[in-house]
């Protein structure tokens, strides 16, 4: 059931109180960052962030792309709720990176980092303390040959090693007439402790964003697949049945119900904005971007309703600046910002070069989710507009103060941070998935969280955005309520119990024990 | 292929009229025709102000630069020069050699150039490498102060037809053709938006028909006369055409629904309803033995004819601000239809697609006759088949009833814009291209 407010809100509009603005202070200039995602043609797409702790602190190390220079693993010096600070180490130093996803991918509990990159992807092995070996080859990991642009990863079932998907993009040799070069996708599967050659997922159509999710809450995860139209032909946004030991097989309509659709898909988010239970889906464009919610689950076919004109999140043109012209969107991220226990949405923007039909000053958006389901746009009040032209981004709390900062990679120009003012919020509540054996850090498991009378599912993922991830604390606002009751649902089915977690604290959660406070320093 | 009679007849006559230093050139020539239209065909798919109209007009001018380059050089040919709305002649070759391939490669590259310039970074890349590749293949062997002369004279054709395309009123196109505001109309028949995309909350250029024509005397020369007078009664005629959309749409075909995806030619997505005519052209020029100055001829004609029908039919539609069907259908029939294709964002009468057909094919068969049959595999890299049609009214016709099957046209709209891009084709058809 789809929460009433949202449904009213979607044939009427009431008057509603502005949800509270959050504040964020710029720290680009003190926060230590100094890479910047360089390059021409082959890096108008890319330019990834990957946020994850290697330093076993708790507070997040960032790893920023460089695209044609070297790209840098930033470690987090930063004290809980102080000024956000980095040092520059030469561990992850790489060129040609497009961007990049943290994953323990060997289950040792040291995270490893996958890298996308223009030319050869790498499998980077945590080593501990923020070292890396390149475990490609000892790993079976073929990295290819190709202009990779999108990730996701899961652990599918009886599996002790992940399933990676790598999403390509067009065949760069192409010149004259590089449409339609679309270069295949590769499915790299387990086998044993090591990877299968990789599978070609055919056909393939310049993925930009993907992501393993379970959308209609089947157990079972599919692959969504969000293409640039701008370089196929035939092509559409896609989904793939990825049924345990079967050879990937695409959603089609015939068969599935599956719609076509086809936009420049640039990041996927997903969030069960609608507290219906199902994942709802953003995905990034040029003009108007959608938001789609499944219809009528009950049907098990996946059809969507675009609901991004109707909740006022198409976020089709600058908001600010003056410039008139259509948005170019790329990474997309909810996570609630203003801690009021609603998902709000961030949006980077930036146009793909010097396009002079679309937005040159182009926001990137803040969009805050109204007590009615819609939002409302806040980039500018809360101070996080910039008219860089970005790319990937992450909405992380880096300073594990409960207010979520925001760093975002801008193609020519450096990356930049904000750090977000604590003051400014509501209550949060933030977890740290771990289990046992393989896949350390639950990739697959849903976090319930009770929201009044419904109840807000958190897929815990490896993939989407734009070529930007992170794994760590996942945060959870919650307004003005003292604690939170949360419970997890584990990556094999196993239900854990509803616990409740006192609100500003951080804990640690792990199957059939009880939640155990961290506390960071 | 079945060639017509007069292209048979037509063919030595150039072929004489042709020097023989050209002579030896043809082929050459003719691959830097096709190939730049090639290119051309994926700049207007991936160019996002090349809206149907836009594109239309584009043919238009990149079609009378090659045939202006040619007949710069050939006294067989005939200038379009006071044929054409406001062209004026054009730059008489200085004396000396010229090498035909690169006059047409160097005015093909530069009104490309503008035509295209805000294209996004690959289309830009594109025709660098175009540019680069058709100039190494045209200039092999030839004298450089040939070249260079030839190259000149090339740019000159090209900057003439450039400066005569900027003062046209279509020039400019900005937020990829939507008003940034629009109010709409109150009567009960008036078109309202029909999309959920934000930006299309406007009609797509709605002052598109006070654009100059080309070859027809005004916007209004070829008005198709009123729709049938708007009623909601259900024993209307109005309501009956709204029925039969509704009926067709819920027992479509396999075959009817191929033939809506067929002709849909959606911007942003294909090479545009005009663009398909164009590569019609092209496949046909490359299946046969096309001489370069006939394919740039029915390309100048053509573009001019789908150029002019475009802004005949705006000038209609924005006059009759008439609803679409399926916001008849869900106010009065059946408020959950929905159409099989996505509605375009603009007003219904008259079919934009049935008037561009009906003046392409009113063109196509003046120059290659009433019964040429073709094969069509224009979108078969997008997944659907070749189509075989007898002749290009026959093209015409199903393109037209395409968009009753997708179910966002009524009938009468498909009939009158046929019946007025015929009339708006007559005008292109008559221009002289030969002397």
């Amino acid at each position: 059931m789809m929460r009433a407010s949202l449904i009213i809100a979607l044939t009427a509009a009431p008057a509603l109180a502005e949800p509270v603005i959050p504040s964020f202070t710029d720290e680009t200039a003190t926060a230590g960052f100094s890479t910047v995602y360089e390059g021409e043609w082959e890096y108008m797409v890319g330019g990834g962030v990957a946020t994850f702790d290697c330093s076993g602190d708790g507070f997040p190390e960032v790893f920023l792309s460089g695209g044609a220079s070297p790209s840098a693993l930033y470690l987090n010096r930063s004290t809980q709720g102080g000024a956000l600070s980095f040092e520059k180490t030469e561990a992850l130093t790489m060129d040609a990176v497009l961007g990049a996803y943290p994953l323990d991918i060997d289950s040792d509990g040291i995270m490893d980092l996958v890298v996308l990159r223009l030319g050869e992807n790498r499998v980077m092995r945590g080593l501990g303390d923020c070292a890396f070996e390149d475990a490609s080859a000892a790993w079976g990991f073929d990295g290819g040959d190709a202009w990779s642009t999108a990730f996701a990863a899961i652990w599918e079932k009886g599996q002790t090693w992940p399933t990676l998907a790598v999403g390509n993009y067009v065949d760069r040799k192409e010149e004259a007439f590089p449409w339609g070069s679309c270069t295949d996708n590769w499915l790299h599967r387990p086998e044993g402790e090591r990877f299968a050659p990789p599978l070609p997922l055919t056909p393939s159509y310049c993925a930009l964003s993907m992501l393993f999710t379970d959308w209609n809450r089947s157990g079972q995860p599919s692959l969504r697949v969000s293409n640039d139209r701008e370089y196929y032909k035939g092509g559409q946004e896609q989904m793939w049945h990825l049924d345990p030991g079967a050879a990937p097989r695409l959603f089609t309509e015939k068969d599935d119900g599956w719609k076509r659709l086809r936009i420049w898909g640039m990041g996927i988010a997903s969030a069960d904005i609608t507290l219906d239970g199902y994942p709802d889906y953003y995905l990034t464009s040029m003009a108007d971007n959608k938001f789609q919610i499944l219809t009528a689950p009950e049907s098990g076919k996946p059809v969507y309703a675009d609901l991004a004109f109707k909740s006022g999140i198409t976020a089709h043109r600058p908001y600010t600046g003056g410039d008139t012209r259509p948005s170019t969107a790329w990474h997309a991220q909810f996570a609630d910002a203003n801690n009021d226990g609603l998902l709000d949405l961030f949006v980077a923007k930036g146009n793909v070069a010097k396009m002079p039909d679309f937005a040159e000053n182009d926001p990137n958006n803040l969009l805050l989710q109204q007590e009615d389901g819609t939002f409302v746009e806040a980039g500018d009040r809360a101070g996080v507009a910039s008219m860089a032209i970005s790319r990937g981004g992450q909405v992380v709390d880096l300073n594990l103060d409960g207010a979520l900062d925001i760093v975002v990679v801008n193609r020519w120009t450096p990356a930049q941070v904000w750090r977000g003012n604590a003051n400014a919020t509501g209550g949060w509540v933030q977890v740290r998935l771990q289990q046992p054996g393989a896949n350390r850090d639950a990739i697959g498991a849903v976090v319930e969280v009770r929201r009044g009378e419904f109840v807000e599912r958190h897929e815990v993922t490896s993939g989407g955005g734009h070529v930007s991830g992170s794994v760590g604390w996942l945060h959870f606002g919650l307004g003005d309520a003292a604690t939170a009751e949360l419970r997890v649902i584990w990556p094999d089915g196993r239900e854990g119990d509803w616990q409740t977690l006192g609100a500003g604290t951080f804990q640690i959660l792990q199957p059939d024990q009880a939640a155990q406070a961290w506390q960071p320093g | 292929m079945n060639l017509h009679r007069r292209q048979i007849l037509a063919l030595p006559l150039l072929a004489l009229a042709r020097p023989a230093f050209a002579a030896d050139r043809s082929d050459i020539s003719r691959q830097v025709l096709l190939t730049w239209h090639k290119l051309v065909l994926e700049l207007v798919r991936h160019t996002a102000t090349y809206m149907p109209p836009v594109a239309a007009r584009g043919f238009a001018y990149i079609g009378i630069t090659a045939h202006e380059a040619l007949a710069s050089g050939n006294p067989a040919l005939r200038s379009l020069a006071g044929q054409v709305t406001d062209l004026a002649p054009l730059p008489a070759r200085p004396s000396g050699d010229y090498d035909e391939p690169c006059v047409l490669h160097a005015a093909l590259q530069a009104v490309v150039a503008e035509m295209f310039g805000n294209t996004g970074p690959t289309g830009l890349r594109a025709m660098e490498a175009m540019g680069r590749q058709m100039g190494e293949v045209a200039g092999a062997g030839i004298d450089a102060a040939v070249m260079d002369r030839s190259i000149a004279h090339g740019k000159a054709i090209a900057e003439h037809i450039l400066a005569w395309s900027r003062e046209d009123g279509g020039a400019v196109v900005e937020n990829m053709g939507f008003p940034m505001d629009y109010t709409p109309g109150t009567r009960p028949q008036d078109w309202v938006p029909t999309s959920l995309v934000r930006m299309q909350q406007a009609p797509l250029l709605p002052g598109w028909a006070q654009n100059r024509p080309f070859a027809m005397p005004s916007a209004k020369a070829t008005d198709p006369g009123p729709h049938p007078d708007y009623s909601e009664d259900p024993a209307s005629e109005f309501h009956a055409y709204a029925q039969e959309v509704y009926d067709t749409g819920r027992a479509l075909t396999d075959e009817q629904k191929l033939i809506a995806r067929f002709w849909s030619d959606d911007a942003m997505l294909t090479f545009t309803p005009a663009g398909h005519w164009i590569s019609i052209v092209l496949q046909i020029a490359e299946r046969g033995a096309m001489p370069t100055e006939v394919i740039a001829a029915t390309l100048a004609k053509l573009g001019v004819a789908q150029a002019d029908a475009f802004i005949a039919c705006w000038d209609t539609k924005f006059r009759y601000n008439l609803l679409r069907p399926v916001t008849y259908i869900k106010r009065h029939i059946d408020k959950t239809w929905e159409p099989l294709l996505i509605t375009p964002p603009f007003p219904e009468y008259t079919s934009g697609h049935s008037a561009q057909s009906g003046a392409a094919s009113t063109v196509l068969t003046a120059i290659f006759g009433e019964d040429f049959a073709f094969d069509d595999d224009t979108h078969v890299a997008e997944g659907l088949p070749v189509r075989s049609f007898a002749s290009f009214e026959a093209a015409a016709e199903e393109a037209a009833a395409s968009r009753l099957y997708g179910g966002i046209h009524f009938r009468f709209g498909n009939e009158a814009g046929l019946k007025q891009g015929r009339a708006v084709g007559a005008y292109a058809a008559g221009l002289r291209t030969e002397a």
